[in-house]
């Protein structure tokens, strides 16, 4: 059987002409071991991805969550943990060994089979996520033509793994929790996507290399970023509230609310499935701010990142510091809003999102056709402007005033 | 201008001054990492009690408790062992030579500081108590109990300083007392034995209870009231009346049960066979009023008095048991309030015992 | 690609087989949510990958879940109760079902009926190719279904409006 790699996936397609990218592995590992049979090359350059994917970003997952609890110690006067190794560095080592550890307790009465697949199903999609997300200049994972089609597709498949918990379990507050979280995670989806739409309309692919490549150039590689257009800076906030609604981050972690619904829909796992369900969630947050920083704010691009390998490196800097930057942003915001109620959340994703993220796609139609920049800077901005200012009002149910109150006589 | 969203941002300041400032400021990072730091208690803050001693070079000679018990009788939930040390001959040294407290019991309501005589009990507010085990584990004995002076002063500098204060005004006021009475006690060893001896000026002044300040000077009173207790007392304190001091008695003079000197209620009676010394079976801190009573029925008043008071030889009104009662009886004493242990009942006992001799 | 499109078969007939044969009905809709996926990777196969993608994105994250959400809302679930008899016992309708449906695709996928269809060259299935399609060949199409699917909207919201109104 002759294994053609091209004729399997629609991924060996260069991201863009000429140079600026890395061969892909299988073309690289050809250009280094020619002589080498192409099965096995062909089988190397579909593992060193899957490797790279597992090595890197767990670990990123697992010293975000010793980061979290530090900066939100901090921000809440006290100190996270410094007790397991310095710093706290083996926190999450011991956090693992403690719910590898744990006794695994399934409810007599629950799906054992569904109980079983549903922290399997939250954490898959989260994993696949990664492999459209460019960790610099030509090297992501897998070189999809349609990578952002594919992360939301991949994305949505994630809510199944909230109702199968939920339901499983055979507990009426799980399942409570679980149709809330549905709930929230499909309506947040809509604005989400449509703010994405926008910068796939600029771009005009799909592919996750040609929007990061789109945002090369510039001065110092840095104001061709999408965040500081009009439509882009929207954007940029749309999609960010959506991630965050998407992997249940607070403000938006009804499904998870401690004081709300204990658990939520992974009230009744322990041990090792917890770990996995908080994996998932972690790590799609994580993988949402790595499309966020690929869609807006220049994927690799900063200064110093361009062709070859040193720039390759750089862009590799620069594509980390920018997830760190949106992971503590994400980490900051925690700290700091307190959480939406459900109804508050459902209005909040109709009422204003979703028409502002129309609003921003049109915004982007006259971005586009308004061929005197200025003119499309000021039209666009007062566009949105006056939309947000219009939307905010409407979508707002309780008025401002200063409360009345009424006391007891 | 706030728009939709303001206070969001203002918000996220507000935290982001925190996470900054807790780097730089200890208002903003208020951790007390323990067991590394230790939040400092406030200096009135108590756990168990500890015994003080004075002289960190003899920490068992200098401490301060004599065993007079009284904290093992009030202790409300009983916690303290106490089991005074005697020598080879069965005298009792002022001190204990079994103190136990069990920490598990004790409810650390500072009465046994309270009513100690001898500032020798003191709380102490060391946290760190915890044990391996339940039961023996949390008995502290005489070894772990005793802390010098300097440790009281550390952890409760105030309270140290006034117990301080309060020793050394006594000691003066003991010296002073003591200087009269020893140029006293030769002068009237050598006087007659009289019926009715007239008073001499000098064991006037030692044995006038007139003079004599019922009331210590730091005891919180005003002068009315402090007016008010005395006459209180001193009509209380039947026996020696003010003007009549009585010729100190020695402690082998016995008196004979009821005398009959009705004109000088100090009287001198006559001396008769005293009860010798070690033999009272009365002397046992354990037995009730009664029994004691019952043992010293046909005793003399001396004993009778004796039998009266609490036994534990503490040394709280100034003489042991035998040497108080001896005072009284001989006149020289007439505050029948100073046993502490006996408390009312005994300071009831001994004025009818005196009342009963007097009339008699 | 052999190996590849037999163990996607397998998959996907075996979940369109457990999803008409489980009791439980959450877990037919499980085993039909791998069915969808079976079908998304036979149309990667085909190198239709808007179509795959699509497929998991409208069919498995978003039919699925409004299936699971109409079972919750009901009450034979859990296949512990009675057992009932598949389309109350007239096999006959089924048998004749099948064969049907079975002849249908027999005239259907006929080799030669379908090359005839397709443009020589194999067909182009591009984002962009479709996107062009669809506001150029096939606009009016488009177009009625964004009419059919505002119309859907607007009938949910009335829906619930009613309700609100009423409770209130």
């Amino acid at each position: 059987m002759r294994f053609d790699s091209r004729s399997w996936f629609p991924y060996n397609e260069r991201a863009f002409e000429g140079d600026y990218c890395l061969e892909t592995v299988y073309q690289q590992l050809r250009t280094w071991f020619a002589n080498a049979p192409d099965a096995v090359l062909f089988w190397l350059s579909v593992i060193i991805p899957i490797l790279f994917v597992l090595a890197v970003y767990p670990g990123i997952f697992a010293y975000t969550t010793l980061v979290e609890r530090k900066a939100l110690g901090r921000i809440q006067n006290r100190i996270g943990p410094n007790r397991v190794g310095r710093w706290g560095i083996l926190q999450p080592i011991a956090d693992g060994l403690k719910l590898l550890t744990k006794e695994d307790i399934v409810p007599r009465r629950a799906d054992h089979i569904v109980h079983f697949l549903a922290p399997v199903i939250a954490v898959v999609p989260a994993i696949l996520l990664f492999s459209v997300v460019p960790v610099g200049a030509g090297l992501v994972p897998v070189n999809l033509n349609i990578g952002i089609l594919f992360a939301f597709a991949v994305s949505t498949a994630s809510v199944l793994a909230l109702f199968m918990g939920g339901w499983a379990s055979r507990n009426k507050f799980s399942l409570l929790g679980a149709m809330r979280a549905v709930a929230q995670v499909v309506s947040y989806e809509v604005p989400m996507v449509l703010a994405a739409v926008a910068v796939v309309m600029v771009v005009g692919s799909l592919s996750t290399l040609r929007i990061a490549h789109a945002q090369s150039g510039g001065i110092l590689n840095v104001t061709n970023w999408f965040v500081f257009r009009p439509w882009g800076f929207v954007g940029f906030v749309l999609f960010t509230i959506g991630a965050m609604a998407e992997s249940a981050r607070t403000p938006f972690d009804i499904p998870e609310a401690e004081s709300e619904i204990i658990a939520g829909y992974h009230t009744e796992y322990s041990g090792f499935k917890f770990a996995l369900f908080q994996m998932g969630e972690y790590l799609a947050s994580i993988a949402m701010a790595g499309i966020t920083v690929t869609m807006f704010l220049g994927a690799y691009n900063g200064p110093g990142s361009g062709p070859g390998w040193i720039g390759g490196l750089i862009s590799m800097f620069w594509f980390f510091i920018k997830l760190g930057f949106m992971i503590a942003l994400n980490i900051w915001i925690r700290g700091t809003w307190p959480r939406v109620r459900v109804d508050q959340l459902m209005g909040f994703a109709w009422k204003l999102l979703l028409p502002m993220s129309i609003v921003n796609i049109i915004a982007v139609g006259f971005w586009h056709y308004i061929t005197i920049r200025p003119l499309a800077w000021i039209i666009t901005t007062l566009w949105l402007v006056v939309w947000f200012g219009v939307l905010s009002r409407l979508a707002a149910t309780e008025g401002v005033a200063p409360r009345t109150y009424r006391y007891a006589s | 201008m706030g728009f939709i969203g303001k206070g969001l941002f203002e918000g996220m300041v507000v935290t982001a001054r925190n996470f900054v400032g807790s780097y730089f400021d200890k208002e903003r990072l208020v951790t007390v990492q323990y067991p590394e730091e230790r939040v400092q208690t406030p200096e009135n803050s108590r756990t168990f009690p500890f015994l003080v001693y004075d002289d960190d070079k003899d920490p068992v000679a200098t401490m301060r408790c004599v065993a007079c018990k009284i904290c093992e009788t009030e202790c409300p939930p009983q916690c303290i062992y106490i089991v005074m040390d005697r020598d080879e001959k069965g005298k009792p040294r002022q001190r204990p030579k079994v103190f136990d407290i069990d920490t598990s019991v004790c409810m650390q309501c500072q009465i046994c500081v309270e009513v100690c005589p001898f500032e020798a009990i003191k709380m102490d507010n060391d946290y760190e108590k915890s044990q391996y085990g339940r039961f023996d584990e949390l008995v502290e004995h005489l070894p772990d109990l005793l802390k010098s002076n300097e440790y009281y002063s550390k952890i409760k500098p105030t309270e140290a300083s006034a117990v301080d204060a309060k020793l050394k005004a006594e000691k003066e006021k003991k010296a002073k007392k003591a200087a009269p009475a020893a140029a006293a006690k030769p002068a009237a060893a050598v006087a007659p034995k009289a019926v009715a001896p007239a008073p001499t000026p000098a064991t006037a002044a030692a044995s006038a209870p007139a003079a004599k300040l019922v009331i210590p000077d730091d005891a919180p009173f005003s002068p009315e009231q402090r007016q008010w207790l005395s006459g209180f007392l001193s009509a209380v304190s039947v026996g020696a009346a003010p003007a009549t001091g009585a010729a100190p008695s020695t402690p082998a003079q016995a008196v004979t049960p009821p005398t009959t000197s009705a004109a000088a209620p100090a009287a001198e009676p006559a001396p008769t066979a005293a009860a010798p010394a070690g033999n009272w079976p009365w002397h046992d801190p354990g037995l009730g009023m009664q029994q004691r009573l019952d043992l010293a029925k046909s005793a003399l008043l001396a004993d009778k008095l004796m039998a009266a008071m609490a036994q534990t030889d503490c040394h709280a009104c100034g003489y042991d048991c035998r040497g108080y009662a001896d005072a009284i009886a001989g006149g020289a004493e007439s505050d029948l309030s100073l046993c502490l242990p006996g408390e009312a009942e005994t300071a009831n006992m001994l004025k009818k015992l005196m009342e009963e001799a007097g009339k008699a | 690609m052999n190996a590849a499109f037999w163990i996607l078969s397998i998959i996907t007939v075996l979940g369109a087989l457990f999803a008409v044969t489980l009791r439980n009905l959450v877990h037919c809709v499980l085993s039909l949510i791998l069915f969808f996926l079976g079908i998304a990777g036979h149309y990667f196969l085909l190198r239709a990958d808007f179509l795959g993608a699509v497929q998991i994105l409208i069919y498995i994250g978003a039919v699925a879940v409004l299936m699971l959400f109409a079972i919750m809302l009901t009450r034979h679930v859990t296949g512990d109760e009675e057992e009932r008899e598949v389309l109350g016992g007239k096999w006959w309708a089924g048998m004749g079902t099948a064969v049907i449906v079975a002849g249908l695709l027999w005239a259907v996928i006929r080799k030669d009926q379908l090359t005839a269809v397709l443009p020589a060259g194999g067909a182009t299935t591009s984002v962009a190719e479709i996107g062009k399609a669809l506001v150029t060949d096939w606009v009016v199409p488009f177009e009625a279904m964004a009419v059919l699917l505002t119309a859907a909207l607007i009938g949910a919201v009335v829906i619930a409006l009613e309700e609100v109104i009423r409770k209130r």
